[in-house]
């Protein structure tokens, strides 16, 4: 497979991942607000806002509405929602030949949804449907992918891309949100930060899926357990990890090398996440751990671009 | 039930012959001087024409329509789309696809094939000579300075041998039907000719819409284009290439952009080979590589559809990122074959067309088959001033362009226009030739409901080896505005089918 | 007369490049009145030199670097015997009419059809109008006046124009280098009707000789084809009808056609060229080194994709 095409269908499928996370965290956000005091909801925003990496200049608007309203629609923000998903499609454009019209058309159909801006006044109280719509497309693209691309090569950078993506997402929210919110960590939670947890699992859509494991009983240990070393949830770390590496592994046998840099980065952040205990993680501090695993992504990353898009053409003429 | 049909609609068919009009069937169908495909003169229906005539009688109207909208849907849906640059997005539009096929006879059609065969293989002859010993010049049949100047002469290209000395693998010549009834080339398109998707997805939708008459006429079949295309792009391969038994072909496009990208990866696709772009190939001491996810793969073949001008900024234009540093010293080489050869569009530049009969003459030694159009050369004083006195009566075009760009249409322009042109010519006569208005043939097209006539031409595509492939059929491209005699797509043209007869119509 | 040529361009990049490729015409030219004895093509960082002759007789030596690389050197070395020719004389030249028949039968319109350097303005116009040239009278003693004068209207003056100007910069202000200066004659002499070519080479400076070429670079004449004796060179830029002085490295339309050097890379860097030229009577080449003449410093612009460098090196 040609590298362009491969880098494009990886870019493609992490800007469709990260348009997806924020839309779900701007939403979970908007929905908490309505039941909060000011104060509250404005300390949930600030850590929200810092998990996106919003630029400096945009988080000093304090105006919440609006700023959702940015990054949501701001073209010029290249984090924006809009303009991810425009990356992905872009990408996707690029490389129409090798997915299924159905893909093409699926993700079309988003990209014009939303470039169909609603007016800044009255957005807010759509922002639900909206952002309901941007998560319902991307999922809706996935299982077209899923069904009608084969599962070849191609496929498997898509797969890579979104838990690249999914991995450093969710460590950047869980950081953010552990180092900013103290809390005994086997105490369960009461009172006015009930619903930041809540809101911690909902931003990762794992809310259900926790209660379905401990119960409604949020505890920062089990929250963290759940979030960071589940292996059936497919949006904790650790299951993202495991695709990340099964991915990278598949690819080496179809791109016919040798173990190759990035498996070995995927496999020891597997091993290390398979082998942890929480306790030991909660005694390292959750923060410090997951600016680990954001740091092996990276790395993973740029092995990845390394090996298969962007390698120095004289060491490929070497071999 | 077929046999009732057809007896009623005989009937029909005898009242209107008596009354001499097409009228009373087809209301705005209009005749004029200019031939008609299914119409003789007198507004009887053609004997090939027959059978869809009647089926036009019976069709309701509602069903034609219903089927023109599944016909539009499933090319969207495909993509078969090509871009507009009316505005800086560039929008994506359906190329208009009429629903009636054009049906060519095939004692016509062997004629055709005859005369395309002739043709190219003097065009490849003669580009072998000019970029060599230039006996053709030396022999003053053809000025030697119309060769130099014009703009698609790559003089890199003297000396250089190209495998199986073959120019021209792909070739797509434009005909016309003048109104006698008889074709003639308007123009050989020897760079990087467009269209032969769409030749493929007309088929494919006509074989669904008019299943039974199709099978009935005995239409012979095109879906081979393709893979008889694989095959003339795998006999280029070099032989000293690594992979001799399976050598690597790629297609290379300038990119999504490209207003043909469709066809590129339509194309790229059906042959299963790589769809590359200038940025995924890199020479390294005279070899062309692909950048893959498994390493550098060697290429051997190139199917290129960039123009000469961008393949490499080391030999050509240097501003252009869509070609390879380095590509034309891999091909002089020989350790690239590229389809077509670089320089093959100094026999496609309209001055030069005014001489292929002489060329025809000249290395085969024959009368040409196909005849040409009337063409003023301007370089020619007595020509010249003929032209400037008769530029509302002629058509005007810039010998380099294509794609119905820079063309005056002299009855249809405006005085202004004219003048514009007319300083233009002066200044530089070489860049212009004329022709006198040509009353393009018309056939019948599905438009608002009913049935209405709409020039068309003919692009039949051929593939040549050194033996000629010439699938039988081509682009029947149609002026679909009234009266229009301009059938680009950039330029508000449709496209429709064209159906070459297997056997004799034999008329009930 | 033997000459020892050694000519070195060197390019610099902040930050490294990659991907660069490059062709160089550095090889004199073996004919009829010059023998190139030795020949030799250094490259650094190491690459393989591959050859081929252009359509004009030209050796263009060519290469590629993948890797990543902050510089680059192109070293080249000959030993040329160059011999005199006795300079044309007015009257051995055959007419304007002989001239038109041999055009006629001969395969010249490339050297007489305008190219991309060489054609026609209305500045041209106005300065072929000022020097009242015409077809008549000896064709020889006509190139000679056109040589002098063109000497004569133009000041030689480095750096006000660049590798890719147009003739119009240099007839503005009627000043300009070897390349503009005969880039202008070559159009003015296509337009007389006489095949006009452009000769890209070195030119051994001698005491006492007054040339205004830039020692230390590379020079550019031109040779007009006339009656009789052929292709006769015309140096304007030195008011000298080519000789034994003059080593001829490669032929063409215009500058276009002959670069010294021409090339490609990958990345956005700050690039810097120079150029150093030895040429002295010798029989050995020389091993010294020598101080670049000519240094040019260019800023890539930012865009992605392939970046062209300053691969030229103007003509002076």
């Amino acid at each position: 497979m040609l590298s362009r095409v491969a880098e494009s269908l990886y870019w493609m499928s992490r800007y469709l991942e990260r348009a997806q996370h924020t839309a779900r965290l701007i939403d979970v956000d908007l929905q908490l607000r309505l039941d909060q005091s000011l104060e509250s909801s404005t300390g949930r925003w600030l850590r929200l806002v810092e998990a996106l990496h919003v630029p400096a200049l945009l988080a000093g608007n304090v105006d919440a509405t609006r700023l959702a309203h940015t990054l949501t629609f701001n073209r010029t923000n290249p984090s924006s929602i809009v303009s991810c998903i425009a990356s992905a499609r872009e990408n996707l454009r690029h490389v129409r030949e090798q997915s299924s019209s159905d893909m093409w058309e699926q993700l079309n159909r988003l990209y014009l949804q939303m470039i169909a801006s609603p007016a800044e006044d009255e957005w807010v109280l759509r922002s639900h449907v909206l952002f309901r719509a941007v998560q319902d497309g991307a999922h809706l693209f996935q299982g077209i992918t899923d069904s009608t691309m084969s599962h070849g090569e191609g496929w498997q950078y898509i797969q890579l891309g979104r838990f690249v993506e999914r991995t450093d997402e969710v460590a950047a929210l869980v950081a953010t949100h552990f180092s900013r919110l103290s809390h005994p960590a086997n105490q369960p939670v009461e009172g006015a930060d009930y619903l930041d947890w809540v809101g911690l699992l909902k931003c990762c859509a794992a809310f259900e899926a926790y209660c379905k494991a401990y119960s409604a009983e949020l505890r920062p240990i089990r929250v963290a357990e759940f979030l960071l070393l589940n292996s059936e949830f497919p949006h904790s770390i650790r299951f993202s990890v495991e695709s990340v590496h099964a991915g990278l592994g598949r690819i080496g046998e179809l791109t016919e090398r040798k173990v190759t840099q990035p498996v070995r980065i995927a496999g020891r952040m597997r091993a290390a996440l398979s082998f942890s205990q929480i306790e030991e993680i909660m005694a390292e501090g959750v923060h410090f751990y997951m600016e680990n695993i954001r740091n092996q992504c990276t790395q993973a990353h740029a092995a990845i671009q390394q090996i298969y898009f962007d390698y120095p053409v004289e060491s490929a003429l070497a071999s | 039930m077929n046999t009732a049909m057809n007896a009623s609609a005989m009937t029909l068919l005898k009242t209107l012959s008596s009354s001499g009009t097409v009228r009373n069937a087809f209301p705005n169908y209009e005749l004029d001087e200019s031939y008609d495909e299914m119409f003789s003169s007198t507004g009887i229906p053609r004997d090939h024409y027959h059978a869809l005539y009647r089926t036009l009688l019976e069709l309701p109207p509602e069903e034609l329509r219903k089927s023109q909208q599944a016909a539009d849907l499933s090319f969207l849906h495909q993509g078969i789309t090509f871009t507009v640059y009316d505005n800086k997005e560039g929008t994506e539009r359906i190329f208009p696809n009429d629903l009636l096929p054009r049906i060519i006879p095939g004692e016509e059609w062997r004629k055709i094939e005859a005369g395309l065969t002739q043709r190219i293989a003097a065009l490849n002859l003669f580009l072998k000579d000019i970029y060599h010993e230039g006996h053709i010049l030396a022999d003053k049949i053809i000025p030697r300075e119309l060769v130099y100047s014009c703009r698609h002469f790559r003089r890199e290209m003297r000396g250089l041998n190209v495998p199986r000395d073959i120019y021209v693998s792909i070739c797509g010549s434009d005909l016309v039907r003048l109104p006698d009834g008889s074709f003639a080339v308007l123009e050989d398109n020897l760079r990087v000719p467009s269209g032969v998707s769409y030749m493929l997805a007309n088929r494919k939708v006509l074989k669904r819409v008019f299943p039974t008459l199709f099978r009935d006429y005995g239409v012979c079949p095109i879906d081979h284009y393709t893979s008889a295309l694989l095959a003339i792009l795998r006999s280029l391969a070099p032989v000293n290439s690594a992979g001799q038994n399976e050598p690597s072909i790629a297609l290379l496009t300038p990119g999504v952009f490209n207003s043909a990208y469709f066809e590129h990866t339509f194309l790229a696709q059906q042959m299963g080979i790589e769809l590359v772009e200038g940025r995924d190939l890199l020479v390294h001491d005279n070899i062309v590589y692909m950048r893959t996810t498994s390493g550098l793969r060697r290429v051997d073949v190139i199917y290129r559809r960039v123009d000469d001008d961008f393949l490499d900024p080391i030999t050509f234009r240097p501003d252009s990122n869509l070609g390879v540093p380095g590509l034309f010293n891999a091909y002089r080489a020989g350790n690239v074959a590229l389809a077509n050869a670089i320089g093959t569009g100094v026999a496609d530049d309209k001055a030069i067309y005014a001489y292929v009969p002489s060329i025809v003459k000249y290395y085969l030694g024959e009368d040409e088959i196909l005849p040409n159009i009337k063409t003023y050369l301007l370089t020619e004083k007595s020509e010249l001033g003929y032209v400037l006195d008769n530029m509302d009566k002629l058509v005007i075009k810039a010998v380099g362009e294509s794609g119905g760009y820079g063309m005056l249409i002299g009855p249809h322009s405006t005085a202004e226009q004219r003048e514009e042109f007319r300083a233009r010519i002066i200044a530089q006569p070489r860049n212009y030739i004329a022709q006198p208005t040509l009353a393009l043939s018309s056939a019948p097209c599905f438009l608002d409901g009913g049935v209405e006539a709409r020039h068309v031409d003919l692009r039949p595509y051929i593939l040549f080896n050194g033996s000629v492939t010439l699938v039988p059929g081509g682009l029947t491209r149609v002026a679909l505005r009234r009266g229009s005699l301009v059938v680009n797509s950039s330029q508000g043209g449709g496209s429709k089918d064209t159906w070459v007869l297997r056997r004799e119509i034999e008329v009930d | 007369m033997v000459y020892s040529i050694r000519h070195v361009t060197s390019f610099v990049y902040e930050p490294a490049i990659r991907e660069s490729v490059m062709e160089v015409r550095v090889q004199p030219r073996n004919e009829a009145r010059q023998r190139c004895l030795t020949f030799s093509l250094d490259i650094s960082p190491r690459a393989n030199i591959m050859t081929y002759r252009d359509f004009l007789g030209n050796t263009v030596h060519h290469f590629d670097i993948p890797g990543r690389h902050s510089q680059f050197k192109v070293t080249a070395q000959a030993l040329v015997d160059v011999q005199a020719v006795p300079a044309p004389t007015p009257g051995a030249v055959g007419s304007w009419a002989d001239l038109d028949s041999m055009v006629a039968s001969g395969d010249f319109s490339e050297m007489l059809l305008p190219s991309q350097f060489a054609q026609s303005t209305e500045l041209l116009r106005e300065l072929t109008a000022e020097l009242r040239l015409e077809r008549s009278g000896d064709p020889l003693e006509r190139m000679l006046e056109l040589n002098h004068a063109i000497y004569g209207a133009f000041d030689y003056v480095q750096n006000v124009t660049s590798v890719d100007s147009p003739i119009d910069d240099a007839l503005r202000d009627r000043k300009g280098v070897c390349q503009d200066l005969s880039h202008i004659m070559i159009a003015i002499v296509r337009e007389l009707g006489v095949p006009c070519r452009y000769v890209s080479g070195y030119l051994c400076q001698r005491d006492g000789a007054h040339d205004r070429s830039a020692d230390g670079a590379t020079h550019a004449w031109l040779e007009a084809f006339l009656p009789g004796p052929g292709w006769v060179s015309f140096d304007p830029t030195n008011d000298l009808v080519g000789g034994e002085r003059h080593i001829r490295v490669a032929v063409g339309r215009d500058y276009a056609d002959v670069p010294p050097t021409r090339g490609v890379y990958k990345g956005d860097a700050e690039s810097e060229l120079s150029v150093a030229v030895m040429v002295t009577p010798a029989e050995a080449p020389s091993s010294e080194e020598i101080t670049p003449r000519t240094v040019l410093r260019t800023r890539s612009p930012n865009r992605a994709g392939w970046e062209q460098f300053q691969h030229e090196q103007q003509q002076q």
